[in-house]
Order: structure tokens, then sequence, then C-alpha cells
């Protein structure tokens, strides 16, 4: 892959997000002209003339659309750089950001917040704390046994802290109001990004931010990785610290993205497949790609589940039913892009 | 012969799970030496090379890398030592040649940098002198064992270090492979390149070492020049089976002896 190539493929998909981005500002219950979102921008940045619906525009875009839109952008991004990384990691083509319990962790943290406390702040500070722990969990379990093999110890950690953390997760819901929490935990669980109002959003985009930047800037480690624990050793690079950082920067993305969204599945999984197969698998493109490619995926998938139908449906579900097909095209034409 | 070794190996003991795999091994490499380690399965020989990689660590005794203990080393630092050419593998992510070559400038870049236009010329030096520059481009994971075993040869020359270290480099390759990675171990050794290999041919060590290090259960017990030191007896002793040394051409060659009478 060319330095050329690179770059182009990335502004390409760079343009392609914020055009996605503008559109997905104008669609919805309320259809805004193209016209008035440009005399709307000019008014709010370089105080252009008012018009009497800007108060309304105000409402539409600040509050309901645009915290949404960078929430998905966000999101996607996350899941699928962590997915990324994970497989890189892990020497495995198939694990994803739920291969280290985070997701089943954070989930029974904000079902937990939501059980003893009416606060919102509450079930996000729980999530992320419980994402935390299942890692830490499931790291725990696998350097129980210390040998070469750790890597396949630490996945398995991570299937017996998410299963853990399910099975708590049920208790839960059992001892949960019927009529009240329970459905909210459900509902919350399905995933959505209806919860997000633009302070919250631009307050978790700081770490997210700063972990998917994190993880593309160590694409060419995450090529050494995939080597093995010992061929990277010998390549000169300190295997146990870059893993504790990767597995530290892909925890806190995707655990905030729970917190702020519920649990969306599919999206760490898909898209680094469908990126290796159109551009091969060499980290220091796949990584950028990866998270762009996301945050057009989750946008996209957000924008389905606004408007296709006349009841939103949860974009947790949006985004499984869009990616179980598409996994299995990626499945059946993997051979090429994996050995 | 240098007076200051590239690697010094003293009273080396390794053990694992109570049984003893390296005995009190001394052992030293010098520039410009082409060493194989020969010895039976089991023996001690890839427990001693990956001690000397500071890919396991030994209990007691001490290894030295330019005089250096190399628990002061980092992979990293060692990496711009020594190069691993590991046996040809599969990669679970299908990287083109070129890709695959330049992971072998990790050690070199800085934290965050990316490999620049010079490090990429490095690596095209590097398959034009193995000669398989025509592959830069092809999937790692489409090439023939013995064109991987050659791409990790060129990743270990763009490493810009003067001593290899291999782990049974000819296993899986079918003959004419094997024939063909000796001749280029033998060019490099001319070129000045140390290498320490471990092997299961004494035809081999005879044909490209200037020194042979024989290992049997832990311990070093022969050490010298490869016709000193592979013996009809030693093979007798080491592998349990019958030898003759032939001479023809001023090369030596080991042929085995059947047993008559197995059944």
């Amino acid at each position: 892959m060319t330095q050329i190539k690179t770059i182009t493929l990335l502004s390409a998909s760079m343009t392609a997000l914020i055009m996605i981005a503008l559109v997905s500002v104008l669609l919805g219950q309320y259809p805004i002209d193209f016209v008035t979102l440009m005399g709307y921008i000019d008014f709010k940045l370089f105080g252009g003339s008012v018009n009497d619906t800007y108060a309304l525009l105000d409402n539409i875009i600040l509050q309901i659309r645009l915290p949404r839109i960078l929430l998905a952008i966000l999101i996607g991004a996350s899941l699928a750089s962590s997915g990324a990384a994970f497989q890189a990691m892990f020497v495995n083509p198939l694990v994803s950001p739920g291969i280290l319990g985070v997701l089943a962790g954070a989930a029974f943290g904000a079902a937990l917040g939501m059980l003893i406390s009416e606060q919102w702040y509450i079930v996000q500070i729980l999530a992320f704390i419980f994402g935390f722990i299942a890692v830490g969990l499931a790291v725990l379990i696998g350097s129980m046994v210390t040998n070469s093999r750790s890597t396949i110890m630490l996945v398995l950690g991570g299937v017996i802290s998410g299963s853990l953390f399910t099975a708590l997760l049920s208790v839960v819901k059992y001892v949960a109001d019927p009529y009240s929490t329970l459905p909210a935990i459900v509902y919350w669980l399905m995933g959505s990004l209806t919860m997000a109002d633009l302070h919250g959003v631009l307050l978790v985009s700081i770490p997210m931010l700063l972990g998917i930047f994190g993880m593309i800037m160590m694409g060419k480690y995450f090529d050494i990785l995939s080597l093995g624990d010992e061929e990277a050793k010998a390549l000169g690079i300190n295997v146990a610290m870059v893993r504790a950082v990767a597995i530290v920067l892909a925890t806190l993305t995707s655990s905030l993205s729970v917190v702020m969204a519920g649990m969306i599945g599919w999206v760490g999984l898909i898209i680094p497949h469908i990126i290796r197969m159109a551009v091969g698998p060499s980290h220091r493109l796949l990584m950028p790609l990866s998270a762009i490619v996301g945050a057009i995926f989750l946008l996209l998938a957000d924008s389905v589940s606004r408007l296709a139908f006349s009841v939103e449906i949860p974009l947790g579900i949006i985004t499984s039913l869009i990616g179980i097909p598409i996994f299995i095209i990626v499945l059946k034409n993997a051979r090429a892009a994996w050995n | 012969m240098e007076l200051n070794p590239i690697i010094t190996v003293n009273g080396l003991h390794f053990s694992y799970h109570k049984n003893t795999v390296l005995d009190g091994i001394d052992f030293s490499l010098h520039r410009g030496e082409v060493v194989s380690l020969l010895g039976p399965n089991g023996c001690g020989k890839s427990t001693l090379i990956r001690s000397i990689l500071k890919l396991i660590h030994a209990k007691k005794g001490e290894i030295l890398i330019n005089g250096k203990m190399i628990n002061d080393y980092s992979h990293r630092e060692i990496a711009r030592h020594i190069a691993y050419i590991p046996q040809y593998h599969n990669v679970p992510f299908n990287y083109t040649v070129l890709e695959m070559v330049m992971m072998g400038r990790v050690s070199k870049l800085g934290f965050f940098a990316s490999p620049s236009k010079h490090d990429r010329e490095i690596a095209y030096e590097a398959l034009t002198k193995i000669g398989i520059d025509n592959l830069h481009s092809r999937p790692f994971g489409q090439l023939s064992g013995g064109q991987k075993q050659m791409v990790l040869i060129a990743r270990a020359l763009t490493q810009e270090v003067n001593t290899f270290i291999m782990d049974e480099p000819v296993s899986g390759l079918d003959y004419g492979n094997q024939i063909r990675l000796l001749e280029l171990i033998l060019e490099l050794g001319s070129h000045g390149y140390t290498f320490l290999k471990t092997t299961h041919y004494p035809d081999h060590a005879l044909l490209v070492s200037s020194r042979v290090v024989v290992m049997n259960k832990g311990k070093i017990i022969a050490d010298g020049k490869p016709n000193e030191v592979i013996t009809s007896e030693m093979i007798n002793k080491v592998y349990g089976i019958g030898a003759d040394l032939v001479s023809h051409d001023n090369r030596t060659y080991c042929f085995p002896v059947f047993n008559k009478g197995v059944l």
C-alpha cells in the first residue's frame, strides 16, 4: 500500500462521513432543507441574518440531531477500532470488543445503577466501572496460568468473566421492578442513541477520541503482535506493555460506548473484516479506516433506526439485523484476507 | 577470532516443572562464526536459543550480549544486536511480502513514527540481496515454504545487525530449498555475518558451519571444528545409531548405518 493510496483512501472516506453526517442533520420527522441549514450555520458561526425558524432549529439540531449524530460517529469509530485492535492482539479474526467481558460487565453495572438509583449519571459511572472490573477479572484469570499460550488463557478468562456478569445481570433483572425498572433495563440493553445530549456527548468525546487515536497510533505494533508473542519480542516489542496499553484503550472506548448507548453488537466484528478484505491487513491503514467506516456504518444504522419505521427500532437490533448477513458474506470470502 | 564474544553464556541452568532442561551451559559466540547446535530432541538446543533471545528466563547462570548482562537489555535493544529468524509459519493476516519485511524495522523506529521512505528502501535492498525482490507485492500466505523462509531472512537483514539466530531453519522445506537455504547461510557467513543455528542434520552442520556444538541432556558434550566433533562415536552416543563418515573432494559426509535385524 503506497503512501498516496493511503492518504487518498482516508480523505475519501472522511469526506463521505462528513457528507452523510450533513444529510443526517437534514432528515427526520421535521425535514430541514439545505438552504435553511446553510443560513442557520451562517447565523450561528458568523452572525448572519436571523430567521424566525432558528429557535426551532436550535431545538431540533442542537438538542436532538447533532448530539445523536456525533454520538453515532464516536461509538461507531470506538467499536470498530477496538474490534480491530482486539483481533490483532489475540491473533484471532473472530474476536470483538465483547471478548474480555467488557460489554457484559458494563451492562451489569448499568442495570445495577438503574436498580439502586434514579440518577442517570450513577448508571453511567457504574457501567464504566464494571466494564473495567470485568476486564480486570479476565486478565486475572488469564494470568493464573503463566506460559507461552497466555493469549488463549486471556480469551478464556474473558469468556468466564463475561458469563459471570451475564449471570449477575440476570439476577438484577430478576429482582428489578417488572413494571418500571425491568423494561428500562431491557430497552437500554437493546442499544439506543436517544439519550444523547450535547453536553454529555462532548464530555465523553474527549476520552473516546483519545482512545481511538491511541489505537490508531499503535497500528505498526498490532502488525507485529499478530505474528505471535515470541516473534514480536524478538523483533524488539515490549509485548506485555503494548498489550496492556491496547487493552486499556479498547476497554475505555468500548465501556464508554455502553455507557452512552447500551449494547450495540456486530460493529466491532464486521467492520475490520470488511476493511481487511478491501485494503489488506496492514494495521497502519486498517486502524484509521476501520474507525471512519465504523462511524459511517453506525450513522447509517441509526438513520435507519430513526427514519425507516414510524416507531423507532432500537439501534442494537438494527446493527445485528444488518451485521449478521454481512458477516455471513464476509466469512464466505474471508479466505483471501486471512489464512 | 576477536577477544570479545558477541554472546557469552556462563553456567546456565534451566528447569521446567522439575525437569532439568539446561544443566550448566558454558558457551560463547564470536564474530564471524557460523555455529551449528546439534543434538537430539529435548536436549535443550531451543531452550538455549530462547534464553539468549530473552524469551525465557533462566533461574541460574548468566548471559551477556556484547559484554552486558541480558537483564539490562530491553527486547528492543536485543533486536538491535541480534536478529531471530524463526521457522517459516502461517500468519493469521495475509500481509504482503514487503509489509512483512518492513516489520524488521520496528526496533529502529520511534514510538509514534511510521516507517519512512528510507525504511522502505532498506526493505527492498534486503529483498534484492536475497534475490526475491520480484515477490514484494505477493501475499505472504500464498508463498511456498522456501519462499516464506527467504522472506523471514530478508526481514532479519532489515534489522541491520550482524548476528542471526535460527531455530531449525530447514525444517519443513523440500530438498532443493534446504540446499538453497544452506548456500545462503554459507554466503552470508562469508560476508562476515555471524550465525547460531540449531539443526537436526550432521550433514548440514558439516556443509556450512565453522564450528559445531553438540548438546545432550542439557549439557554441551562437544564443541569444536565440524570434522573433529562429528564422529561415528559422537553420533552413536548422542543419537543411538550407527554412522560412517566418508571424505570426498575435501568434504566430509555422514552416512547412517542401519542395524541389521531390527525385526
